[in-house]
C-alpha cells in the first residue's frame, strides 16, 4: 500500500515541495537581509541595505508575500491535497477496483493518510519556525500577536485540521471541485470563529484600569507585548458604562481595556493549535467510518 | 460443491427506488455465468452487494457460504472483480498497475497476469491513459486473473468494445479460466455477448430476477409453438405459457415445459437463446427460477 500511495501521489508531492521550497527560501532570504543589514536607526520599520539583494528582500517584505503566503498555504493545502485523495477515486469510479483488492479500506485509507500528510506538514511547520526568526528580525520589539497564525503551531495544526477537512468532505461528496468549494468555506468559517470568538478568551483577559483619563490613549502605552482584545470602556464614578470606544465622556471617571500579555502567547499557540488538532482527529475519525462503512 | 453465490431475498433501496428487489439466486461453481438485462435493470447494483461496495437494504448475499459483510476481506482475496468501464488509474504504466495488483493482494501470480498480457500484445511500459478502450478492459481482466481467484465477476466488460475486441477478449476470458475451473459471474445488456461464453443465464428486469438456469435446459424447455388462430384463453396442457401473440390468421405461443405431442396444425419454431431472452424481458410478470435449494453453510 506504501509503494502504491507513493505511485499515486509521488507529482502532487514534488509540486507541494516545490512550492513549499520556494516559501521557505523566500521568507528565509528576507530574514537574512534584515540580519545582515545594519540601520539600526529606523528600529520599528523593515531595515534593508541598499545592494540588490537589500533591494529584493524589501520588495518581497512590502508586499508580504510570505505573511498571505502563510495564512492561505493550510487551506489550499486541505483543498488541493485533501479533497482529492478520496474524491478522485471516487469519481473516477478507482474506488471499486482499490476496495476489492486483498487490502482493507481501513489500512487503505490510513496508510494513504499518514504517507500524505506527514511530509506535507514538514512545509508548515519549516515555513512557521522561519516566519519567526524573520520576525525577530524586524525592529526592536515585534508584537507576535499580530502574526499568531504565522507561527509554528499554528501553521502545523491548521494545515492538518485543513487536510482531515479536505478528505472528510471529498469522500461525503465525492467529486474533487465541489468538495474543495466546501472544504474552503469550512475551513473560513472555523479558522476565523475560533479567532474571533475563541483566541481572546481561553484565559480570562487582564483588566487595565485607569483614573488618570487625561493622559490616558487607547491601546495605553507600555505593554509592547500585549494583545489589546477590546477597546477602552469609560465608566462613571459609580461604575455605570458611559461608552465604549474613542467616544470621551466629560463625566468618565475611570476607563477599562482588556488585555492579553505576552507571557500568555505560546500557551496561546498550545491552546488553539490543540483545538484544531481535535478537530482534524475528529473528521479522520468521520472520513475513516465514511469510507469503511457508508460510501459505495 | 458450495455456490460462489448465494443471494436470499436481496435488495437494494436507493431512496425511494428499489434498484434490487428480493432477489434469490445462486450462481452455480465452476460455470461461466451470464447476468442479462437492460441497462438499470439492477446488474450492477447486484454485482456492488456481492464485492460490498454496496450495503444491502434487505436479504443477504453470500459468497462460498460467507457473508461478506463479517469476512470481506478473506473473500476479496479469492475473488477478482472488474468494476463497470473497468477503472484503472490512467497514469500507471501497465507494469505499475500489475503491481498494484502484487502489493495489495496475498494471493498474486505475477507470470499469470504478465502471460495474458503478452498474449494480447499489450506492452507492460505503456501508461494505461495511452492504451485503448479494449485494451483497458484486458488490463483489468490480466489484475482481476493475477489474483487467480476462485470467483471472478466482470461487470459489463465488453460494452466499450467493438464487435471484434468483443470476441478476443471472451475467447481470452474462456481460455483464462479453463484451467482453473474459475467461476464466473458476468453481465452485459447484450445477450449476444453472453451466447457464446455462458453455460448459465440469470435475467434481471426492473430490478428482479426473471429466469436462472442452465442454459441448455432453459432451451430445451422453451418452445415456440406456431398454429392457427386461438383464442388468448387456450392454454396447451402441460405447459406454461410465457407470452402469446396473435395475428389474424395465426397464433404464437411461448411455452416452457415438456411438449407431449403437437396438435393438428401446429408446429414448433426455433426459438434461440436471444429470442427467449427478449420473451421473458417483454413479458415482466413471467418468471422461470428454480426451486430453493437449502444449503449447508459454513459459518
Amino acid at each position: 500500500m506504501s509503494w502504491v500511495t507513493w505511485r499515486q501521489h509521488r507529482l502532487e508531492g514534488a509540486w507541494t515541495l516545490a512550492i513549499g521550497a520556494l516559501l521557505a527560501a523566500a521568507i528565509a532570504f528576507v530574514a537574512y537581509e534584515l540580519h545582515v543589514a545594519s540601520c539600526g536607526a529606523i528600529a520599528n520599520d523593515y531595515c534593508f541595505s541598499d545592494d540588490i539583494g537589500g533591494k529584493i528582500a524589501q520588495g518581497l517584505a512590502r508586499f508580504n508575500l510570505y505573511q498571505y503566503g502563510l495564512v492561505v498555504l493550510p487551506a489550499l493545502t486541505g483543498a488541493f491535497i485533501g479533497c482529492p485523495l478520496v474524491a478522485r477515486e471516487i469519481e473516477n469510479g478507482t474506488h471499486r477496483l482499490a476496495w476489492t483488492q486483498g487490502v482493507t479500506r481501513l489500512r487503505w485509507l490510513v496508510v494513504k493518510m499518514t504517507l500524505v500528510f506527514v511530509p506535507v506538514l514538514v512545509i508548515p511547520a519549516v515555513v512557521g519556525i522561519l516566519e519567526a526568526v524573520l520576525i525577530n528580525q524586524m525592529g526592536s520589539r515585534p508584537n507576535h500577536w499580530a502574526v499568531f497564525d504565522q507561527h509554528a503551531p499554528m501553521t502545523v495544526a491548521s494545515t492538518l485540521f485543513a487536510l482531515a477537512l479536505g478528505v472528510a468532505v471529498g469522500a461525503v461528496i465525492g467529486r474533487s471541485i465541489p468538495a474543495m468549494a466546501v472544504t474552503l468555506v469550512l475551513f473560513v468559517i472555523v479558522r476565523i470563529g475560533l479567532a474571533e470568538l475563541g483566541r481572546p478568551n481561553y484565559v480570562a483577559p487582564v483588566a487595565f484600569t485607569t483614573h488618570d483619563l487625561n493622559t490616558f490613549s487607547s491601546p495605553p502605552v507600555g505593554f509592547p507585548d500585549a494583545w489589546w482584545v477590546d477597546q477602552a470602556s469609560q465608566y462613571d464614578a459609580g461604575g455605570h458604562l458611559l461608552s465604549s470606544g474613542f467616544k470621551y465622556s466629560t463625566q468618565a471617571a475611570y476607563a477599562v481595556q482588556h488585555y492579553q500579555p505576552g507571557d500568555r502567547f505560546w500557551q496561546f499557540q498550545t491552546i488553539e493549535s490543540a483545538i484544531l488538532t481535535v478537530l482534524a482527529a475528529a473528521f479522520i475519525g468521520f472520513a475513516i467510518y465514511w469510507v469503511t462503512r457508508r460510501v459505495s | 460443491m458450495i455456490a460462489p453465490i448465494q443471494a436470499t431475498s436481496l435488495g437494494k433501496r436507493f431512496g425511494r427506488t428499489w434498484a434490487l428487489r428480493d432477489c434469490s439466486i445462486r450462481v452455480p461453481a465452476g460455470k461461466i455465468a451470464g447476468l442479462v438485462g437492460p441497462n438499470g435493470a439492477g446488474k450492477t447494483t447486484f454485482l456492488n452487494l456481492v464485492a460490498r461496495l454496496l450495503e444491502p437494504t434487505t436479504g443477504e448475499v453470500r459468497v462460498f457460504g460467507r457473508s461478506p459483510r463479517a469476512q470481506l476481506m478473506l473473500l476479496l482475496d479469492r475473488m477478482g472483480y472488474v468494476a463497470q468501464d473497468t477503472p484503472l488509474y490512467p497514469s500507471f504504466t501497465v507494469s505499475d498497475m500489475l503491481a498494484f495488483g502484487r502489493r495489495l493482494n496475498s494471493r498474486w501470480d505475477q507470470a499469470f497476469a504478465e502471460q495474458r498480457l503478452r498474449r494480447v500484445e499489450i506492452p507492460m511500459e505503456k501508461q494505461i491513459r495511452h492504451l485503448s478502450g479494449g485494451q483497458q478492459s484486458q488490463v483489468g481482466l490480466a489484475l482481476a486473473l493475477g489474483k487467480r481467484p476462485e470467483l471472478l465477476i466482470l461487470d459489463e466488460p465488453v460494452a466499450r468494445l467493438d464487435p471484434l475486441a468483443r470476441r478476443e477478449f471472451m475467447q481470452g476470458l474462456i481460455e483464462a479460466v479453463a484451467e482453473d475451473g474459475t467461476s464466473v459471474l458476468l453481465s452485459s445488456h447484450v445477450i449476444g455477448d453472453l451466447e457464446r461464453v455462458c453455460d448459465y443465464l440469470i435475467i434481471i428486469s426492473q430490478g428482479r430476477v426473471q429466469v436462472a438456469g442452465d442454459i441448455d435446459a432453459l432451451l430445451g424447455s422453451h418452445h415456440l409453438l406456431v398454429g392457427p388462430r386461438v383464442d388468448d384463453s387456450v392454454r396447451p396442457p402441460g405447459v406454461d405459457v410465457v407470452k402469446a401473440s396473435h395475428t389474424e390468421r395465426q397464433s404464437s405461443l411461448w411455452v416452457r415445459g415438456a411438449v407431449p405431442h403437437m396438435p393438428d396444425g401446429w408446429r414448433e419454431e426455433a426459438l434461440p437463446l436471444e429470442e427467449l431472452v427478449i420473451t421473458y424481458l417483454s413479458v415482466p410478470g413471467a418468471a422461470a427460477l428454480p426451486r430453493p435449494e437449502l444449503e449447508e453453510v459454513p459459518a
